[in-house]
C-alpha cells in the first residue's frame, strides 16, 4: 500500500518514549474489555475465519486444498511473478531510493523542495492511475512508440509497458519513495562530527562512506526495501492493468480472478492463495520490524539539514539528472494521459481538431456508474476518515497508557490488516461479514457499507499511528496540568487535548480520507452494482476497453489530489506560521 | 485550614514498592521540601497528594477531609490545588492570559470577585511573578524563566488550598535558579499557602524551606528543618546526601567524645557537642569540610597530619583534598589558607 512509509516512522517514535498515563482502577478494566473485545472480533476474526476455510475440507478439517493448490502449475507461476516483481522491482527502489535521499540530504543540489514534492507524488496518486498513465505513454500506441515510429518513417516499437517487465519498471517507480523518505531520515539524523571524526582519523572520503555513513543508514535503507517489497506484493493495480491483458498472474490477480470467476465455490482455493501471500507479506514485516528495532542512529535526534558535499561543476549534471527523471517519470506519464482524454477517438494524432471535452462531460454527467461510484467514494472516503478519527485516536490514547504487552497485543492486531496484502484483507472480510456470528446474515455483502467496513479495519492504524505521534509529543503534565487546575474530562479535552493532537489527527484524517478515496483492491472484490467505487469504475473501462474514459476520471483524479494537496501545503504553512508566532 | 496529612501510605507499582508506610504532616502555611535522590518516591508522594495515583494502602487528608485512601480517591480536578510541573506544562495553544485564567474558570470554590473579574486577578498575579502586560503573548514567545513564572501564576491564581511543586527550578539556569528561589520565598511570604516542594537539590531545599523531609528508597529518613538537618544529621546517608561530609573514623569514648585514630600515634580525643548517636554503631564522627581547618605543619606538634592532594580555587573559597592516612578528606577554607600540592599540613577538627 502507498503510504506504509508512515506506519513505520511513527513506530520507532512511538517506542522511545512511552509513558506510564494513570485512570482509576475501575474505568481502567472496563476499557480495557472495551478495547479487547472489538479487536479481536474486527481484527483477527476474519483472519481466523479465512485460515479456517483454507483447511476446511468436505470430511472436516484438511490440507486437501493445499496440496491440491500446492499440485498446481499456475501458482507456482503466480508466486514466481509475484517474487520476481516485488524483488526486481524492490532493486529499482532502491538504487533510485537511496541516490535521490543522498543527493537531496547531503549535496547542495538546488531545488531541494521541489524534488521533494515530486518524488512524494507517487505515493499520493493510486498506482493504478500511475499505471494507467504508463500505458499511455509507453503502451503499443503510446506517445513514446508513436514518437519513434515519426522518428523513424516506420512503426517502431522501442518499449511496450505490458508485461513483467513493465509491472517491474512501473512498480519500481511507485515504491521508491518509500525508500527515499526513510533513507531521507536516516541521513539527516546521522550526525556530522562522526563524518568529521573518520576525516580528522585520517580517512578518505571514499571510506568514510562506505566505513562510517552506509553502515550506519542500513537499516533505514534496508527497512525502506523491505517496505518496497511488501508494498511489491500487495499491489494489485499495477499487475492487473499490465499483467492480467499480458497473461501474467501474480498471487492478488490471481486470487482476484478465483473470488470473481468462480464465485463460492473457489473461496477455499483463494483462501489458500492468500495465506501463501500472506506468510510471505509477513515475513517481510518481520524483518523490517527487526531492522527498526536496530537501527543504531538515534529517531530522536535532530535532523541536521546542513550540505555537507559541494558538487561543484557537477552540480548542473546531478540537477539536470533528476530534473529529467523526474520529468520522465511522473510528467510525462500524467500528460499523455491527459492528452488521451482530450482526444476524440483512441489513436488519433494529438491536433487541434481531434480535441474534445466530451470524455469528461461523459464521465462527470452521462455516465450513471461513475456519478454513482464518485459518490460512493467520497461517501466511504468521509465516513472511513471520521470513524477512523474518532476511534483511532482514542485507541492511541488508551495505548499509550499501557505499556503493557496487552497493549503491544492490541496493536498488533490492529496493524494486521494493514500489513497484509489488501486482496487477503478483502477475501477475509467476505467471509466474515457475510454470515458474522452463525445463524445471522446481517446481508451487507455488495453492499457500500461492506467496504466501509473493511475500509475502516485496513485503514485504522495509519490513523493510530498518527494520533500516536502527536499524543506523545504533547505529552502527559500537559493534561495533568489542566486537571489539577480544576479541569473535567469533557473541560479537558475540548479546551487543551483536541486543539494540541490536532495536527496529527490531521494527517492521519488526510492520509485515511486519501487512501479510501482512490482504493482498487478491496472494493474490487467486495463491490457490486451500485456500490462501485471510482478505483473499480476506471478498473472497469480500462477492462472494456473504453481507455479515453478511463483516463479521463483518472485525468481528474490526480487534478482533485493535485488542488487538495495544494490546499493543505498552504494550510500548514499558515497554521505553522500561527503557532511559531 | 490548609493543611495536609499523609497517614501509613504505601504505594506499589505491581513488584515495585515505591513507598514504605509513609507518615507526613504539612502545617498551615508550612513550607515543606521533600528531599531525595531519583527513585526515592518523592515524585510519587506529590503525585499521591496531587491525586494521580491512589495510594495502595493508608490514608491522604486534605483539611481534615479524607481525599483517598486504598478504595477511593477524590480526582485531583476536584482538590484545589495548585501545581508547578518540572516541565512547566504550559498550554502552547493559549495565550498567557487564557493559561493564568484557566482554573479560576474551572476550580471549585472560586472567590466570587476573582470570577466577576479575571482579567484584574489575572493581572494582579503576573504583577506579583514580574510578567506585568505579558498577557497576550504565547508561550513560544518567552524564555524559561518566564514560562516557569507563568507556570507559578497559574498555580496560584485561585489560592490553592496546597501548593505543590514538582522540582521546578532544574530545567532553568544556574543564575536563574537562584533568583527564582527568591521570588518563590515572596510568593510562600505573601500568600502563606502550604507548598510542598520536591527536589533533589538541597541547597534549594536548604534555602526555602521551613521543614526538610529528606527520602530514601521509600522511607523518611529524616525529618527536620534545614539547620537540623545540616548539622544533626540523624544517618550517614543524610549527613553524606545534605552538603558534603567526611566520615572520620575512630571510635567513641562516650556520646560526647571521640577517638580519632592516628597513623603510629595515639588516637586523639574529639569534644562533640551534638548527639551523634546514629553514627556511634559505625564508629565514625561525620564531619563537614567546613568544620575541619588547616594550619602549617611543623615536627614534633601533637596534631594530625596531612598532605595536599589537590587544591581547587573556587572564588570565595579554596577546597583541598588532603590525605590523611588512608582516608582523603575534603576541606573547604577561605583562601586566606594557601597551600600548594604536596605540603604537609596540620588538619584540626572544630566540631
Amino acid at each position: 500500500m502507498a503510504t506504509n512509509w508512515h506506519t513505520t516512522v511513527t513506530e520507532r517514535q512511538a517506542g522511545g518514549q512511552r509513558r506510564n498515563f494513570t485512570a482509576p482502577l475501575s474505568w481502567e478494566k472496563a476499557a480495557g474489555w472495551l478495547v479487547l473485545v472489538p479487536v479481536a472480533f474486527f481484527f483477527v476474526y476474519p483472519l481466523w475465519k479465512l485460515v479456517i476455510l483454507s483447511v476446511k475440507t468436505e470430511t472436516g478439517i484438511g490440507l486437501g486444498v493445499f496440496s491440491e493448490m500446492l499440485a498446481d502449475v499456475r501458482t507456482w507461476s503466480a508466486v514466481y511473478h509475484s517474487l520476481v516483481a516485488a524483488v526486481l522491482s524492490t532493486v529499482l527502489a532502491l538504487v533510485i531510493g537511496v541516490t535521490l535521499a543522498w543527493l537531496c540530504a547531503y549535496t547542495d543540489i538546488r531545488g531541494k523542495g521541489a524534488i521533494h514534492v515530486m518524488a512524494m507524488l507517487p505515493l499520493l496518486i493510486p498506482s493504478y492511475v500511475m499505471t494507467l498513465a504508463w500505458t499511455q505513454m509507453a503502451g503499443p500506441a503510446g506517445v513514446l512508440n508513436r514518437f519513434a515510429s515519426w522518428l523513424a518513417g516506420t512503426p517502431v516499437e522501442l518499449w511496450n509497458v505490458y508485461g513483467l517487465d513493465g509491472i517491474i519498471v512501473v512498480m519500481g517507480l511507485s515504491h521508491y519513495p518509500l525508500v527515499y523518505m526513510l533513507t531521507l531520515s536516516v541521513l539527516y539524523r546521522i550526525p556530522k562530527e562522526l563524518e568529521w571524526a573518520a576525516r580528522s582519523s585520517g580517512a578518505a572520503s571514499r571510506s568514510v562512506l562506505r566505513q562510517v555513513t552506509l553502515p550506519l543508514a542500513l537499516p533505514g535503507i534496508a527497512s525502506g526495501g523491505l517496505l518496497a517489497f511488501i508494498s511489491g506484493l500487495d499491489n494489485f493495480g499495477i499487475p492487473a492493468f499490465l499483467g492480467i491483458p499480458a497473461g501474467i498472474p501474480v498471487l492478488s490477480t490471481l486470487i482476484y480472478e478465483q473470488v470473481i470467476g468462480f464465485g463460492p465455490s473457489a473461496f477455499g482455493r483463494a483462501a489458500v492463495l492468500s495465506i501463501l501471500l500472506g506468510v510471505i507479506a509477513l515475513v517481510g514485516t518481520g524483518l523490517q520490524w527487526l531492522l527498526l528495532r536496530k537501527g543504531r542512529v538515534d529517531q530522536t535526534s535532530a535532523e541536521d539539514r546542513s550540505v555537507r558535499y559541494a558538487l561543484g561543476k557537477k552540480r548542473f549534471l546531478a540537477e539536470g539528472a533528476v530534473g529529467l527523471f523526474l520529468f520522465v517519470t511522473s510528467f510525462l506519464p500524467l500528460l499523455s494521459m491527459a492528452s488521451t482524454a482530450l482526444i476524440k477517438a483512441y489513436g488519433l494524432p494529438f491536433l487541434t481538431e481531434n480535441l474534445t471535452w466530451k470524455h469528461f462531460l461523459f464521465v462527470l454527467r452521462d455516465h450513471a456508474g461513475t456519478r454513482e461510484a464518485i459518490a460512493n467514494s467520497l461517501l466511504l472516503a468521509g465516513l472511513t476518515g471520521v470513524l477512523c478519527l474518532i476511534v483511532g485516536t482514542l485507541f492511541a490514547y488508551w495505548r499509550i497508557q499501557r505499556p503493557s504487552a496487552l497493549g503491544k497485543m492490541t496493536e498488533g492486531a490492529v496493524s494486521l490488516p494493514y500489513a497484509l496484502p489488501g486482496m487477503v484483507v478483502g477475501l477475509a472480510m467476505i467471509l466474515t461479514w457475510m454470515e458474522p456470528i452463525p445463524g445471522w446474515q446481517p446481508g451487507i455483502y455488495g453492499t457500500v457499507w461492506m467496504i466501509l467496513i473493511a475500509y475502516v479495519t485496513r485503514f485504522l492504524i495509519l490513523q493510530v499511528k498518527s494520533s500516536t505521534v502527536s499524543i506523545l509529543q504533547v505529552g502527559r503534565e500537559v493534561e495533568e496540568a489542566a486537571r489539577i487546575s480544576g479541569g473535567h474530562l469533557w473541560t479537558r479535552w475540548s479546551r487543551v487535548l483536541l486543539p494540541l493532537y490536532a495536527p496529527g489527527m490531521l494527517t492521519g484524517l488526510f492520509l485515511v480520507m486519501l487512501t479510501a478515496f482512490t482504493e482498487l483492491t478491496i472494493s474490487s472484490l467486495l463491490w457490486s452494482s451500485g456500490s462501485q467505487t471510482i478505483g473499480v469504475v476506471i478498473f472497469g473501462f480500462e477492462q472494456a476497453g473504453s481507455t479515453t474514459l478511463s483516463s479521463a476520471l483518472s485525468t481528474l483524479i490526480v487534478t482533485a489530489i493535485l488542488i487538495l494537496l495544494a490546499v493543505g501545503g498552504i494550510w500548514k504553512r499558515y497554521w505553522q506560521r500561527r503557532m511559531e508566532g | 485550614m490548609n493543611e495536609a496529612r499523609v497517614i501509613g501510605v504505601s504505594k506499589r507499582f505491581g513488584e515495585v514498592v515505591a513507598l514504605h508506610q509513609i507518615d507526613v504532616h504539612i502545617g498551615r502555611g508550612e513550607f515543606v521540601a521533600l528531599l531525595g535522590p531519583s527513585g526515592c518516591g518523592k515524585t510519587t508522594l506529590l503525585r499521591l497528594l496531587a491525586g494521580f495515583e491512589s495510594p495502595s494502602s493508608g490514608e491522604i487528608w486534605l483539611n481534615q477531609k479524607l481525599v483517598a485512601d486504598k478504595d477511593e480517591r477524590i480526582s485531583p480536578e476536584q482538590r484545589r490545588i495548585g501545581m508547578v510541573f518540572q516541565s512547566f506544562a504550559l498550554w502552547p495553544h493559549l495565550t498567557v492570559y487564557e493559561n493564568v485564567a484557566f482554573p479560576l474558570r474551572h476550580q471549585e470554590h472560586i472567590p466570587e470577585e476573582f470570577k466577576r473579574n479575571p482579567r484584574a486577578r489575572v493581572a494582579q498575579m503576573l504583577e506579583m511573578v514580574g510578567l506585568g502586560g505579558m498577557e497576550q503573548r504565547y508561550p513560544s514567545q518567552l524564555s524559561g524563566g518566564q514560562k516557569q513564572r507563568v507556570a507559578l501564576a497559574r498555580a496560584i491564581v485561585f489560592n490553592p488550598t496546597l501548593l505543590l511543586m514538582d522540582e521546578p527550578l532544574s530545567s532553568l539556569d544556574a543564575e536563574l535558579r537562584i533568583q527564582m528561589r527568591k521570588e518563590i520565598q515572596h510568593i510562600h511570604r505573601e500568600l502563606g499557602t502550604s507548598i510542598v516542594y520536591v527536589t533533589h537539590d538541597q541547597s534549594e531545599a536548604l534555602a526555602m524551606a521551613d521543614k526538610i523531609i529528606v527520602m530514601r528508597g521509600g522511607r523518611v529518613e529524616q525529618e527536620g528543618t534545614p539547620h537540623e538537618i545540616y548539622y544533626a544529621p540523624q544517618s550517614p546517608f543524610v549527613a553524606k546526601f545534605v552538603g558534603r561530609a567526611n566520615f572520620v573514623k575512630g571510635s567513641w569514648a562516650d556520646s560526647s567524645t571521640f577517638l580519632l585514630e592516628r597513623e603510629g600515634q595515639t588516637s586523639l580525643p574529639v569534644r562533640v557537642a551534638q548527639d551523634l548517636t546514629p553514627f556511634h554503631r559505625d564508629q565514625v564522627l561525620p564531619v563537614r569540610p567546613d568544620q575541619i581547618r588547616l594550619h602549617p605543619w611543623q615536627e614534633g606538634l601533637d596534631g594530625v597530619r596531612g598532605r595536599v592532594q589537590h587544591v581547587q580555587f573556587q572564588g570565595r573559597e579554596l577546597l583541598y583534598s588532603i590525605q590523611v592516612g588512608e582516608e582523603e578528606w575534603e576541606v573547604s577554607t577561605d583562601i586566606a589558607t594557601r597551600f600548594t600540592y604536596g605540603d604537609q599540613v596540620a588538619v584540626e577538627l572544630v566540631v
